[in-house]
C-alpha cells in the first residue's frame, strides 16, 4: 500500500471539484502575505480547511510528541488550523516556527484522520500533515527562521557531505574519508546493477547494521556494490526543511548511480526508503527509473526462498518496535513479523502494528537535534510499553530509532537490537562493527 | 490585521509561572491562545480574534488548580476549562477572553482498584487510552462516545456525556462514581452520591455530584475522577435492519427498545434524510437498494450465555415488521467504525452540489419518543427553509438513539446533523446559524423535550433558550451560580448564567 507523495509538489491536489483558495472568499486575506507565504497558503488551504472544519483531534492521542507535551500546539490539529490563521492574517511565520519543530513526521495522525479513514478516497480529501510541517520548516528555512540546532546540522551536513551523527562540536571523524569505514574486510565491489545505500546513522554510528545486511546479502549470494561516492540522501535536510541542499544531494546521488550502472538501490534504513520512493520521484519525476528495495522485503523473501538459512537459536523473549516509516509511511509491518518468527529459539511477544501507530522512538524529522528531552522521553514510554510485556529485548527495524531507544533501554534493562543483526546471528555470521559509535563489538553495548 | 499580543497584566503572568513552575506551562503566544479558541462545533471564524484568551496554564495539579483560580478569583480575570476541546458545543470557548486553565497534563492513572472495580484518573485522559491500560486486568472503563479516540474525562464529566453504550453500561454521570473538584472560589472539594469516593450510592446529604455533573466550566475545574469499572464484554453482538419508510422502522426501534433485554446497549434510528446523505456522501456506505429508506438496528454486550439468545431475539423483532438485515458483516462493521462513522461529516454539498469541507452541527436533543416524527418533520421543514435561503447549510439527516441509561424505552437522544461551510461564513451567516439552531431548540422544547442530551446549551442560539426550558428551576440555578462563583470568573457568558448577576 504504497502511497502517492511528493513532498514538494507544489502543484494543487487533483480531484477536488472545489473552489480554489482565491475563489472561496472569506479568507480575510487582504494582500498581508508575502510571496511565498501566499504560495504556502494557496498550496494548503484546501487541506488545512478538511481539517480546521472538523477539528475533531482523533489525532491527538497517537502523536507521540503530543503524549509528552500534552500542548495543544503540538498537534496536528493546531498544525492545518495555523494555515487557516496564517491566511487570515492572524498570525506571522515566527510565531509558529517552535510549534512546528514538535514534529517526528511519523504520519500516525494521517492515518488515524477520519478524513482519511472514511471518506480520503472519496473524496480525495486524505489530510496531508507531514507535508504540511515539512512546507512550513521550508518556510522557516526561507524566511531565516529556521532553529540553531538545525542550522549547524545542516551546514555540517554540507560540509561533510555525511551527517554528523558522531557529534557537531570539535573534530568530525565522519566525512568521505570514512563513509566505507563500516565495510572493512567485506571485500565488497563499488559500482554494479545492485547499490546497497548505507545511510549516516548506520555507516558511523552502528557499523553493526551495515555489516550484518552485506554478510547476509553476500551469504544468500545477492550480488550489490557500494557507490563510487556516497553523500547523505538528503532526507534529513528536507525534514528539516532545507529543500535546496536535500535536492543538491539526491542529484549527486543519482549521478553516481547512473555513473555506475546502477538499476536497484537496496534502501537498509526506512528514512532512506521514504526519501527514495517519495522524494526523489518528486525531484525528478519520470527520470527516475530506479528500483527501490526495503531491506526488510528482501530479507524475508531470501529467508522465504530458503537462500538465507536460520539455524542459530536465540534464545531470547522480544518485542518488536514497528518503525513509523515503515509501518505508518509505508505499510511494511507484515515482514518483519514473518522475519522474527522465523529465527529459532526467540520467543516473539507481538504488539500489533495499528495499536503501535501512536508507538514511536522519537528519534525521526529532526527532533532529536532540537528538542532531545522529548525524543528521550517519547523512547523512555516506548521502552515502558515493552517492559510490560516482560521481554528482555526490543526488535526494531531502523537505526534512527535505535540509539535513543537504546539509552531508554539501558535504563529499564532491555536490550535494544535491530532485526538484520538479529537475522545475521541466527545465520551464523560474526557480525562486527559497533552498535554506538565506537569500537564496542555488538551485542555488548546494551544492558 | 495580526493577533494582537495579550494585553493580561504581567504581574497576574508573573504569579501564575510562579504557581506552575514550569518553563512551558504558561503561554500566551499567539498560536497558544488562537487554538484554544474553538472545538470542533461551527465556529464564526470570521471572528475568531474575539473568543482568543488571554493566557493558558497548563497545570498539573489540583493544589495549582486551585491558586490559579483563586489567583483569577481575586484579580476577577475569567477562567475557561479545556480538557479535549472536542465538544460539539461551546463549553471549552472562551467568550470573554481570561486564562484557559487547559488540564491535559493531568493525564495520570492514580490508581486501579480490582477490588472495588475502580480506576481514579486525572481529568486529562482519554477513554481509549485509560482502557488500553486497563485490558491486561479484564476490565473497561465503558463511556464510548462518538469521540471515544479524542475526548478526554474532564470533558466528559464538564458536559455531562452520553455514551453509545448507555442503555447496557449506563453515561458519564453513571460511570463517575465521584470526582474532585476546584470551586470557583478555589477550595477543593470531593462530590459524590455522599461521602466515599467509591460509593456508588448515598442517602447522606444533597447528591453533590449531580449538581457538579455537566457543569459546562461554570462551577469549577474537575482535577480528578475515580471511575467505574465493568468486566470486560465476553461479545458484543449488532445488527441492523432495512425499511422501506421511517414510520416502520420507527415502529420497529420501539419493540427492540421494549425487549426487555439486560444486554441492550443502544438502540438507533435513521430517518430517510440520513439514509439519503449516507448514500450520497458517505464513501463507507454500502450500495443498498432504492427502497431503502430507514434504517433501525440494535447492539448487545455482555457474556455469551447472555448475548447468544439475546441474539435471536434482536432478529426475531427486527424482522417482526418487515425489516430486513442488513447481513453480519456490514452489522458488525458499521458498529465497530462508529467513532470513525460520527466525525465523518466533514464534507457536504453546497446548493449546487460541488462538494465543499463543511462543520457538523449536531443537534442532540432528548425527545420524547412519542413527539419523535413530528419532532423530526418540523426539523427537516426548518432545515429546508435554511438550506434554500442561504448557500452554507447542507441537511444531513436525523439519527436518534435510546437515550435512557439501563432503561432503552421511552425518550431518544435525537440529532439532526447539519454541515456549515465555515469557509463561506460572514457574519450573515453566522446570525442565520445561530437563529437555526434556536428554531431547532425551540421545537423541541414545545414538544416536552430537552434542547441538549450530552453537548450542553452552552451555544449562542440554545444559551438564551436554558431559562425557558429549566422552568422555575432557573431562580434556584442562578442562586447556585452566584453562591458558588460570586465573581462569575468561571466560563463566564455560558447558558444566559451572565443574567445572575444583573
Amino acid at each position: 500500500m504504497e502511497r502517492e507523495m511528493s513532498e514538494v509538489d507544489q502543484t494543487q491536489s487533483d480531484g477536488h471539484s472545489r473552489p480554489s483558495a482565491s475563489t472561496a472568499g472569506g479568507s480575510g486575506n487582504g494582500g498581508h502575505l508575502a510571496e511565498v507565504e501566499q504560495a504556502f497558503v494557496d498550496r494548503w488551504h484546501d487541506n488545512a480547511y478538511g481539517c480546521f472544519s472538523s477539528g475533531h483531534k482523533f489525532c491527538r492521542e497517537v502523536c507521540p510528541v503530543t503524549q509528552v507535551t500534552r500542548n495543544e500546539n503540538h498537534t496536528p490539529t493546531a498544525f492545518h488550523s495555523n494555515v487557516v490563521a496564517l491566511e487570515k492574517g492572524l498570525i506571522e511565520v515566527e510565531d509558529v516556527a517552535d510549534d512546528y519543530v514538535h514534529c517526528t513526521q511519523c504520519g500516525a495522525c494521517e492515518l488515524r484522520c477520519p478524513n482519511t479513514i472514511m471518506v480520503g478516497d472519496f473524496y480525495r480529501a486524505r489530510t496531508e500533515t507531514v507535508k504540511v510541517v515539512r512546507a512550513m520548516r521550508a518556510l522557516m528555512v526561507d524566511k531565516g527562521l529556521d532553529r540553531e540546532g538545525w542550522k549547524i546540522w545542516n551546514r555540517l551536513t554540507d560540509a561533510l557531505k555525511n551527517e554528523p551523527v558522531l557529534g557537531v562540536e570539535g573534530d568530525h571523524p565522519n566525512g568521505q574519508e570514512h563513509v566505507r569505514d563500516w565495510a572493512d574486510g567485506l571485500d565488497i565491489p563499488t559500482g554494479g546493477e545492485t547499490i546497497m545505500f548505507v545511510d549516516c546513522e548506520a555507516a558511523f554510528y552502528r557499523t553493526s547494521i551495515p555489516r550484518a545486511t552485506a554478510q547476509l546479502l553476500q551469504l544468500a549470494g545477492v550480488e550489490f556494490g557500494l557507490m563510487q561516492e556516497q553523500w547523505c540522501c538528503g532526507g534529513p535536510a528536507a525534514e528539516m526543511g532545507y529543500i535546496e541542499q536535500s535536492r543538491a544531494f539526491a542529484e549527486h546521488n543519482v549521478a553516481d548511480w547512473r555513473a555506475i550502472g546502477a538499476k536497484r538501490i537496496i534502501a537498509i534504513e526506512p528514512h532512506d526508503y521514504v526519501h527514495f520512493t517519495e522524494d526523489y520521484p518528486a525531484y525528478f519525476g519520470e527520470d527516475f527509473d530506479f528500483e527501490v528495495v526495503q531491506i526488510i522485503d528482501l530479507v524475508a523473501e531470501l529467508i522465504r526462498d530458503g537462500r538465507i538459512e536460520l539455524k542459530h537459536p536465540i534464545d531470547r523473549v522480544v518485542t518488536y518496535h514497528d518503525p513509523c516509516r515503515l509501518n505508518k509511511r509505508k505499510g511494511i509491518h507484515e515482514a518483519p513479523r514473518e522475519i522474527l518468527r522465523a529465527i529459532p529459539g526467540l520467543t516473539f511477544k507481538d504488539v500489533d502494528h495499528v495499536t503501535q501507530w501512536s508507538y514511536c522512538s522519537g528519534g525521526g524529522g529532526g527532533l532529536p537535534i532540537e528538542k532531545p528531552e522529548i525524543t528521550a522521553e517519547i523512547s523512555r514510554r516506548r521502552l515502558e510499553k515493552a517492559s510490560e510485556l516482560e521481554v528482555d529485548m526490543l526488535v526494531s527495524a531502523c537505526v534512527w530509532s535505535e540509539r535513543p531507544l537504546s539509552a531508554a533501554g539501558a535504563e529499564q534493562g532491555i536490550e535494544v537490537r535491530d532485526i538484520i543483526e538479529l537475522v545475521a546471528e541466527s545465520a551464523g555470521i560474526e557480525i562486527g562493527g559497533s552498535t554506538r559509535g565506537d569500537s564496542q563489538p555488538v551485542g555488548s553495548a546494551e544492558s | 490585521m495580526t493577533l494582537a499580543a495579550t494585553t493580561i497584566d504581567s504581574g497576574i503572568l508573573e504569579e501564575l509561572r510562579a504557581i506552575v513552575e514550569e518553563h512551558d506551562a504558561v503561554l500566551t503566544s499567539k498560536s497558544s491562545r488562537l487554538n484554544r479558541a474553538r472545538v470542533p462545533a461551527p465556529f464564526p471564524v470570521h471572528r475568531w480574534e474575539e473568543f482568543v484568551p488571554d493566557a493558558v496554564v497548563l497545570p498539573r495539579t489540583a493544589q495549582q488548580v486551585s491558586e490559579i483560580v483563586k489567583l483569577a478569583n481575586r484579580t476577577k480575570v475569567p477562567i475557561v476549562p479545556r480538557a479535549g476541546g472536542t465538544g460539539l458545543a461551546d463549553g471549552a470557548v472562551p467568550l470573554r477572553g481570561g486564562i484557559v486553565v487547559d488540564v491535559k497534563r493531568m493525564d495520570q492513572i492514580k490508581e486501579v482498584d480490582l477490588g472495588n472495580n475502580t480506576v481514579t484518573v486525572g481529568p486529562g485522559i482519554n477513554m481509549q487510552t485509560l482502557n488500553r491500560q486497563l485490558v491486561r486486568h479484564g476490565v473497561m472503563f465503558p463511556d464510548d462516545p462518538a469521540s471515544y479516540a479524542c475526548a478526554l474525562v474532564g470533558g466528559r464529566i464538564g458536559t455531562s456525556g452520553f455514551s453509545l453504550l448507555g442503555s447496557r453500561y449506563g453515561h458519564t454521570r453513571d460511570l463517575v462514581i465521584s470526582f474532585e473538584i476546584v470551586l470557583p472560589t478555589g477550595e477543593i472539594i470531593e462530590v459524590g452520591d455522599g461521602g466515599g469516593r467509591k460509593v456508588r450510592k448515598s442517602s447522606t446529604g444533597y447528591h453533590l455530584k449531580h449538581l457538579f455533573m455537566g457543569h459546562q466550566g461554570t462551577l469549577g475545574i474537575v482535577t480528578e475522577a475515580t471511575l467505574e469499572l465493568v468486566p470486560r464484554a465476553e461479545v458484543e453482538f449488532a445488527a441492523f435492519f432495512l425499511f422501506e419508510d421511517f414510520d416502520t422502522a420507527y415502529r420497529t426501534h420501539r419493540l427492540l427498545a421494549c425487549s426487555g433485554l439486560a444486554t441492550l446497549a443502544g438502540v438507533m434510528l435513521f430517518d430517510s434524510e440520513k439514509v439519503a446523505y449516507l448514500r450520497r456522501d458517505d464513501e463507507a456506505y454500502i450500495e443498498q437498494p432504492d427502497w431503502v429508506q430507514a434504517v433501525a438496528a440494535a447492539s448487545l454486550y455482555g457474556t455469551r450465555a447472555e448475548v447468544e439468545p439475546a441474539s435471536k431475539i434482536v432478529m426475531e423483532l427486527g424482522r417482526s415488521l418487515g425489516g430486513k438485515y442488513i447481513g453480519d458483516e456490514i452489522s458488525s462493521g458499521d458498529w465497530s467504525a462508529r467513532h470513525d462513522r460520527y466525525a465523518n461529516p466533514l464534507h457536504g454539498r453546497a446548493r449546487d452540489g460541488q462538494v465543499v469541507p463543511m462543520s457538523w452541527h449536531c443537534e442532540d436533543a432528548a425527545v420524547p419518543y412519542s413527539e419523535l416524527p413530528a419532532v423530526r418533520e418540523k426539523w427537516h421543514a426548518i432545515a429546508s427553509r435554511y438550506v434554500e435561503q442561504y448557500e452554507i447549510f447542507d441537511d444531513w439527516g436525523m439519527f436518534a438513539y435510546t437515550n435512557g441509561a439501563h432503561k432503552p424505552w421511552g425518550d431518544v437522544l435525537a440529532e439532526i446533523d447539519m454541515g456549515l461551510w465555515e469557509e463561506r461564513l460572514d457574519e450573515a451567516g453566522w446570525q442565520a446559524f445561530i437563529s437555526l439552531k434556536r428554531e431547532i431548540a425551540q421545537t423541541v422544547l414545545d414538544h416536552g423535550g430537552s434542547m441538549t442530551a450530552c453537548h450542553g446549551a452552552t451555544r449562542a442560539g440554545d444559551a438564551e433558550l436554558v431559562p425557558q426550558e429549566m422552568g422555575g428551576g432557573w431562580d434556584v440555578m442562578m442562586g447556585i451560580k452566584r453562591l458558588l462563583d460570586p465573581n462569575n470568573i468561571m466560563n463566564p457568558g455560558k447558558q444566559s448564567l451572565d443574567r445572575a448577576y444583573e
